[in-house]
């Protein structure tokens, strides 16, 4: 016992000679996100959500969602100062703003970078969303200051993909080319933050852009910190290590958050709306009295309930809620057990009927799929989930295994994007031309190409209601919930703006930003 | 001594050869695509056979196998999916805190269980003995990422004496001293409980052998029985089990790495398992299935050392 004594003593010691940690310094923000280390900084080739909220701090776009906001009719000017466009709309010319520096000290950006970047987001072989370009026949630099771009058909939304989110976020070329693959770790935009360090499985550092466009950053440093643990990174919080935290996008969450001193939880769009997508072409799903029967026993306000009303809100189309053009009042299926068991004995299955489907382990996806797995027991449907981690789960999904799939996501708030890539035919599962649409659903692709040929936009926002009636009437998909973006932060930290949404799925921290 | 040093890792080749083998063929079991985790969930087919055919995981298995084992044999790790980078420097730079971690805790469980458990048996059924029983009950079945979520509240959370987040800051050498108390007291009071266990019940063995009753009856002190006559006889189960343990030990400093977020292989190693970064996994494995073949020749040798039977046989 007497070297226990010792030992104790000698801890006490090391104690008092470490002492309590000091207290941070001023003006650096100090961010906890949900990942154990980072993917990539290129804003062309990730979209994981963990990169995404710190690339929105380091990269502009031509033009800009006007930060807080996702609102397509709201873009305004970001590296480019105006814009004409040809009569057709199929020719945009860009004129940029003058003396916008490459972060890093990669020098003037000039319209050559941006011809570059755009190339560069459009070419399948290096970019994650090369299909978002693929309407786009050139780009080219008229001079140093302007940059045309061209297309074959005029994109849904051009400026969309322009703005500084995915493809649209304008690279810096000498660094691009002289950093090689090490682009990764030191990517190098325009932002009002710039690449200082990497750690790996650590942190990435950020410094601030003291000659950013729009004024130096009043905070000096971001660190932001890979905390893969959920109770870590909320102990981590409540002990002050951290100043703004990725949420855990539950209720029981944003209101244990609420509860603390100087906290303020943020809730925001946009909402990542799970559809459950049902492959029409699979037998007993090939039959619409089984889907039907199916959209008849989902509980959306039940799924709500559960999830949370803090945090999560129903879905109102096979579309996310405030895209440019989702029909906010679609036709969909009311909740009603008892038509759906009718469908189903129409259909040949009074006695029920049997489906096994793929499931991802992911907590919040997970929980969603096993209150509906309840809700469609009650009307006798015996919904079987084999359970798998979710990189097994993108995989096999893919491979069109899973007659039922649960996906969750959000896109450019436009809804072609979000039509094409989920319903479109071209975007089916075992295609070449594959993308995410797991239901096999062809029923609104006249539609979908439509919209995108005509100039005039209320007949393009009524070609795209139709196709989503024509969707949701046909049971492609069963809209479940949205779940909304959760993150907190102390009340020393202020945006500078109002948080309504973000498309980098976290807060935009700028050059308005405060950290008292 | 040198020729059985030879000898024993000679024959741990072939165990590692069977180790990479084993690990090439089930990280790649398991369904996921690393092209698809890297590009996200919008990438076209294009971009994804792009970056198989970069990464080369378009080429059939077999050529896949002999061109890794080449590369191992070569004496290199390859490089990982994701970060292009070494293998091998990816593990070294995270591979000196698993270490530290790992000794600390194995130090901490030795020089507290070593003496409590002697202490429990030479008290047999006294009130010392049943509370380190209880305890190292205790410590056995916590498991290693709840005692590390008490420790952080109790310690980082009420009393401000430690970080939650154990990473050391860059010419800090004390915050690296702090950063490691937390997560090695979690991994070693687990360690504790093992050795006290142990070193108790072969304690208790020895002491009712006929060479102590002698010792004894020659009037030899009590305290110089225990330490000096019975405690090396007493060691070579207590070896065995450290050495055993050791094993136990870096599968739990994964757990304590996670939860007090402290960089190290247990990190390194479910961040990989995430991306499917199939060369970082196989490289991982081969380091860890290398360390527990240098732990138990070390075990061996710490035998002779302990014992001198074994060492003349």
């Amino acid at each position: 016992m007497r070297s226990f004594a010792s030992l104790a003593a000698t801890l006490a010691a090391a104690l008092l000679i470490t002492g309590p940690l000091p207290a941070h310094a001023q003006k650096v923000l100090n961010v906890g996100m949900a990942a154990a280390d980072l993917g990539s900084l290129d804003p062309h080739r990730t979209a994981n959500t963990p990169d995404k909220a710190i690339i929105g701090w380091m990269f502009n776009g031509l033009v800009r969602f006007k930060p807080g906001t996702m609102n397509p009719d709201q873009i305004e000017p970001d590296l480019a100062e105006r814009w004409d466009t040809s009569a057709d709309q199929l020719t945009w010319t860009f004129h940029l703003r003058k003396g916008v520096q490459c972060n890093n000290g990669y020098g003037e950006l000039t319209a050559d970078d941006v011809v570059f970047s755009l190339k560069r987001a459009a070419d399948p072989k290096i970019s994650s969303f090369s299909s978002d370009y693929a309407d786009m026949t050139s780009v080219e630099a008229v001079d140093p200051s302007t940059v045309r771009l061209t297309f074959k058909n005029r994109p849904a939304s051009v400026l969309g993909i322009l703005t500084n989110y995915q493809g649209g976020n304008i690279v810096c070329r000498k660094a691009v080319e002289k950093l090689g693959d090490d682009f990764r770790t030191k990517a190098v935009g325009t932002g009002p933050f710039a690449i200082e360090q990497y750690t790996p499985n650590q942190s990435v550092t950020l410094v601030a852009n003291k000659s950013y466009f729009r004024g130096a950053p009043k905070i000096d440093r971001i660190v932001y910190r890979y905390i893969p643990s959920d109770a870590t990174r909320d102990l981590a919080y409540t002990s002050g290590e951290i100043d703004l935290i990725y949420g855990r996008q539950d209720q029981v969450w944003a209101e244990r958050m609420k509860s603390l001193p100087h906290t303020i939880v943020d809730v925001f769009g946009p909402g990542e709306l799970s559809d459950l997508s049902l492959n029409v072409t699979k037998k007993p799903l090939d039959d619409l009295r089984v889907r039907q029967a199916i959209a008849y026993a989902v509980n959306r306000a039940e799924l709500v309930k559960f999830k949370g009303p803090l945090t999560a809100r129903e879905a109102v189309s096979v579309v996310p809620h405030d895209y440019l053009g989702t029909d906010e009042n679609a036709p969909l299926y009311p909740y009603d057990p008892a038509k759906a068991k009718q469908l189903l004995a129409d259909a040949g299955y009074a006695n029920g009927l049997k489906i096994s489907i793929i499931q991802t382990a992911l907590p919040t996806m997970l929980n969603t799929m096993q209150i509906v797995q309840a809700e469609l027991k009650k009307v006798g449907i015996d919904m079987e989930l084999n359970v798998v981690d979710h990189p097994t789960f993108h995989a096999q999904i893919r491979k069109d295994l899973s007659p039922m799939v649960m996906y969750s996501a959000a896109r450019l708030p436009v809804a072609d994007v979000y039509l094409t890539q989920f319903f479109h035919s071209r975007s089916t599962v075992g295609t070449p031309t594959a993308v995410t649409n797991f239901s096999h659903c062809s029923v609104a692709d006249k539609d979908i190409d439509a919209a995108r040929q005509t100039t005039d936009v209320a007949k393009q926002k009524a070609l795209w209601k139709d196709a989503q009636d024509k969707l949701v009437k046909d049971v492609c998909a069963v809209p479940l919930y949205e779940q909304l973006q959760v993150w907190a932060h102390r009340d020393k930290l202020n945006f500078g703006y109002k948080l309504d949404a973000s498309l980098t799925l976290g807060p935009i921290i700028n050059e308005q930003t405060t950290l008292q | 001594m040198l020729t059985y040093i030879l000898k024993r890792l000679l024959v741990a080749i072939p165990t590692l050869l069977a180790v990479l083998t084993v690990v090439f063929f089930f990280v790649r079991i398991a369904p996921g695509d690393p092209a698809f985790i890297i590009l996200g969930d919008q990438a076209s087919q294009e971009a994804l056979a792009a970056v198989r055919h970069d990464l080369g995981l378009d080429r059939p298995l077999p050529v896949q196998y002999v061109d890794f084992m080449a590369t191992v044999l070569s004496g290199n790790l390859g490089n990982s999916l994701v970060t292009h980078r070494p293998v091998w420097q990816e593990v070294r730079n995270v591979l000196p805190y698993t270490i530290e971690l790992t000794v600390t805790a194995l130090i901490i469980g030795v020089a507290l269980g070593l003496p409590l458990g002697v202490a429990a048996a030479k008290h047999r059924n006294r009130a010392l003995d049943y509370a380190a029983r209880i305890f190292s009950l205790i410590g056995l079945s916590f498991p290693a990422f709840v005692s590390a979520i008490m420790l952080l509240l109790a310690f980082a959370i009420q009393l401000h004496w430690f970080p939650v987040i154990s990473e050391a800051r860059e010419g800090d050498p004390l915050s690296r001293v702090s950063a490691l108390v937390l997560p090695a007291v979690n991994l070693g009071l687990i360690m504790v409980a093992y050795v006290m266990r142990v070193a108790r019940s072969s304690m208790l063995g020895v002491l009712g052998e006929d060479y102590i009753r002698t010792a004894r009856a020659k009037g030899v002190p009590a305290r110089v029985v225990v330490w000096r006559h019975a405690l090396g006889n007493a060691l070579i189960p207590v070896v065995t089990v450290v050495g055993l343990y050791l094993g136990v030990l870096i599968g739990n400093s994964v757990l304590t790495e996670i939860v007090f977020n402290r960089p190290g292989l247990g990190k390194l190693i479910v961040n990989s398992l995430n991306q499917r970064d199939y060369t970082m996994l196989q490289g991982l494995m081969v380091v860890y299935a290398f360390i527990i073949v240098i732990v138990n020749l070390l075990t061996d040798l710490t035998y002779g050392v302990v014992d001198p039977r074994v060492r003349q046989t």
